[in-house]
């Protein structure tokens, strides 16, 4: 018995690696194992005020932080039945877009981008595609002004809150962000086109399934009150538990899902998979020049599709900022009731996020919070042996193998420090 | 290769001058990294937050967006120096202060989801500028925990010794 690893696992949020353990020539298990330490955040927040909670849980990660801000308020806002004015909402819309575009840009240029072109990190690339490494730059930080202009800072913004914003984006602000998601698009576009150029090897292509949110009136979006299943099936986001039936596995700090038995994947490509038809402009005809049946099997592609998708985000900037400004600032919607159950479902940039509450008179008495990584690590697992054992078949070496196996696991952005804060402690 | 280990009682003019060394011409602009809320993680904003009062335009620190103001710096036509701080595992003593120039500033990609700094850095030095970085040895990173004295006296110096600096190098 062999067994090869890799240790830490670069260029991923959070400490995990990857186990193969081989027999002879034959793969009897690929595991990526996740050290980061439990966060136990759910724990924390029972017993806490609605409004605290808001403000607690986006500390999961400072990468997807309105993401989590998002879907704890569309959960506790259904649970208090508050209804949203409309300038709240389309104002929490463009915030998601810019997230999508922060961490989409980093993802594809800066961590995925070196796999594909054969450096060992974008400081490596740097002589030959410095001119790509200032596009991801820029676009990052136009997408951390959004999210500054929107939710009051770059990293655990405070403004967006219960009912709606403590104060709306200027005229002017919003005017800039127009001008200036138009004049990005080009670099969104180069990314495109980078990674629709490379050769995507067969080796890791299993089928598989996909969920992600259904935006809701037939657009793409980034958060929607159903869940698609692979195009056609649609489940209440409120029986999300039947949908991510969770598990757990020695060799991992972070939950496992499948469903039913199978493993299934969230992120980009899932979202392209179940609504890119939907998208329209440049990156609507990006999308239907460049998907394939491939992207159904191969998890590679996930990366073209976050490409796409950050284009989609930047064009749909002009629109959002303009129906935002033709509103009055409203005020906040108030709790209608203090006792109440609610799931909130959004796309956070590696998936489908839930956050699921319970709160009684006034208080949270259970919170439930799954993330997309944790719901894509079986998924992982599953397209690295494939990749694996069809390699060692083909003679591939050692040294071949475990790069193309970090590969893959880049390849869905996992965010491990978002994974990790959920596992169940059990003393016996 | 520049390495100066400035430990807790030593003057504050020995780190001055270890900092002049390694600096180039133009202004000098300091990009304060960690993470408050792990006790002594939080070091490098601490500084940055410090320094940003007297030079708004020239201290930044983690809440800026770096990678932005990076990008920013690299785009000026002149000459200048960037002085990352952050808290380091430098082998001495608690709030031991070392001074490491770009050589020394690890192409580091592991666990993070951010640009990493040494990427930031090589941006940095392709558009000519000088890069250095400015560590301080931590006592405690515990969750929640507080700010050691230790540390607390370190970030003072480094205060003290960076805006002396930076205050010579003022841009008109």
């Amino acid at each position: 018995m062999k067994t090869l690893e890799v240790v830490p696992l670069a260029r991923v949020e959070g400490d995990g690696g990857i186990t193969v353990t081989l027999d002879g020539k034959k793969v009897k298990k690929v595991t990526l194992d996740v050290h980061e330490g439990p966060r136990l955040i759910e724990q924390l927040v029972r017993g806490m005020k609605p409004e605290d909670d808001v403000n607690v849980v986006p500390r999961i990660c400072a990468i997807c932080t309105l993401s989590h801000k998002y879907a704890a308020l569309r959960g506790l806002e259904k649970a208090l039945a508050i209804d949203p004015p409309e300038k709240a909402q389309l104002t929490r819309d463009l915030m998601m877009l810019g997230e999508n575009v922060e961490s989409n840009s980093l993802h594809t240029y800066l961590l995925a981008l070196p796999d594909f072109l054969g450096y060992p990190s974008a400081i490596a690339m740097l002589n030959d595609y410095g001119d790509d490494v200032k596009r991801a730059l820029r676009l990052k930080k136009f997408a951390n002004h959004v999210m500054e202009v929107t939710s009051g800072r770059i990293v655990h913004g405070e403004n967006p809150g219960l009912g709606g914003f403590g104060k709306y984006p200027s005229k002017k602000q919003l005017s800039e962000i127009a001008l200036r998601a138009r004049e990005l698009v080009p670099d969104a576009v180069r990314a495109v086109e980078l990674f629709a150029s490379f050769e995507y090897p067969e080796y890791p292509e299993v089928d598989t399934n996909f969920m992600s949110v259904n935006a809701p009136n037939k657009r793409f979006g980034l958060a929607g009150d159903t869940i698609l299943i692979s195009k056609g099936k649609e489940t209440d986001a409120e029986d999300y538990r039947k949908l991510t039936s969770e598990r757990v596995v020695p060799h991992s700090f972070a939950k496992r899902s499948d469903y039913k038995d199978k493993s299934f994947a969230v992120g980009s490509n899932a979202r392209l998979i179940n609504m890119g038809e939907r998208i329209e402009g440049r990156a609507g005809d990006l999308f239907k020049e460049h998907f394939s049946d491939r992207w159904l099997k191969n998890p590679l592609f996930n990366n073209l599709a976050q490409a796409i998708e950050m284009t989609w985000a930047l064009e749909q900037m002009p629109e959002a900022t303009e129906k935002i400004a033709a509103l009055e600032d409203p005020k906040r919607t108030e709790a209608t009731r203090d006792t109440g159950s609610g799931t909130g479902a959004v796309e956070a940039p590696r998936g489908v996020l839930y956050h699921h509450y319970e709160v009684k008179d006034g208080l949270i008495e259970v919170a439930d919070i799954i993330t997309p990584t944790a719901q894509n690590l079986d998924d992982v697992e599953v397209h690295m042996k494939a990749c694996a054992e069809r390699m060692l078949a083909d003679g591939r070496g050692d040294d071949e193998l475990l790069p193309a196996l970090e590969m893959i696991a880049r390849a869905y952005d996992p965010c491990i420090s978002c994974a990790t804060h959920l596992v169940t402690l059990k003393r016996l | 290769m520049h390495k100066l280990r400035h430990t807790p009682g030593d003057p504050e003019e020995a780190l001055t001058k270890a900092i002049e060394e390694v600096i180039g011409n133009g202004p000098v602009y300091v990009l304060g990294l960690g993470y408050v809320d792990k006790a002594d993680d939080g070091a490098g904003v601490l500084v940055a937050n410090a320094l940003k009062k007297a030079f708004p335009d020239r201290s930044f620190s983690e809440h800026d967006g770096l990678e932005g103001i990076v990008l920013d710096i690299s785009e000026k036509p002149c000459p200048g120096t960037v002085l990352f701080v952050d808290v380091g595992n430098i082998g001495e003593a608690p709030g031991s202060i070392e001074v490491v120039t770009m050589d020394e500033i690890k192409e580091t990609e592991v666990s993070t989801h951010k640009v990493p700094v040494a990427l930031m850095a090589a941006v940095l030095e392709r558009s000519g500028k000088r890069v250095a970085a400015v560590l301080i040895h931590p006592k405690s990173l515990e969750f929640r925990g507080d700010l050691s004295s230790e540390v607390s006296k370190a970030i003072d110096v480094v205060v003290a010794s960076v805006s002396i600096i930076m205050e010579s190098r003022k841009v008109t």
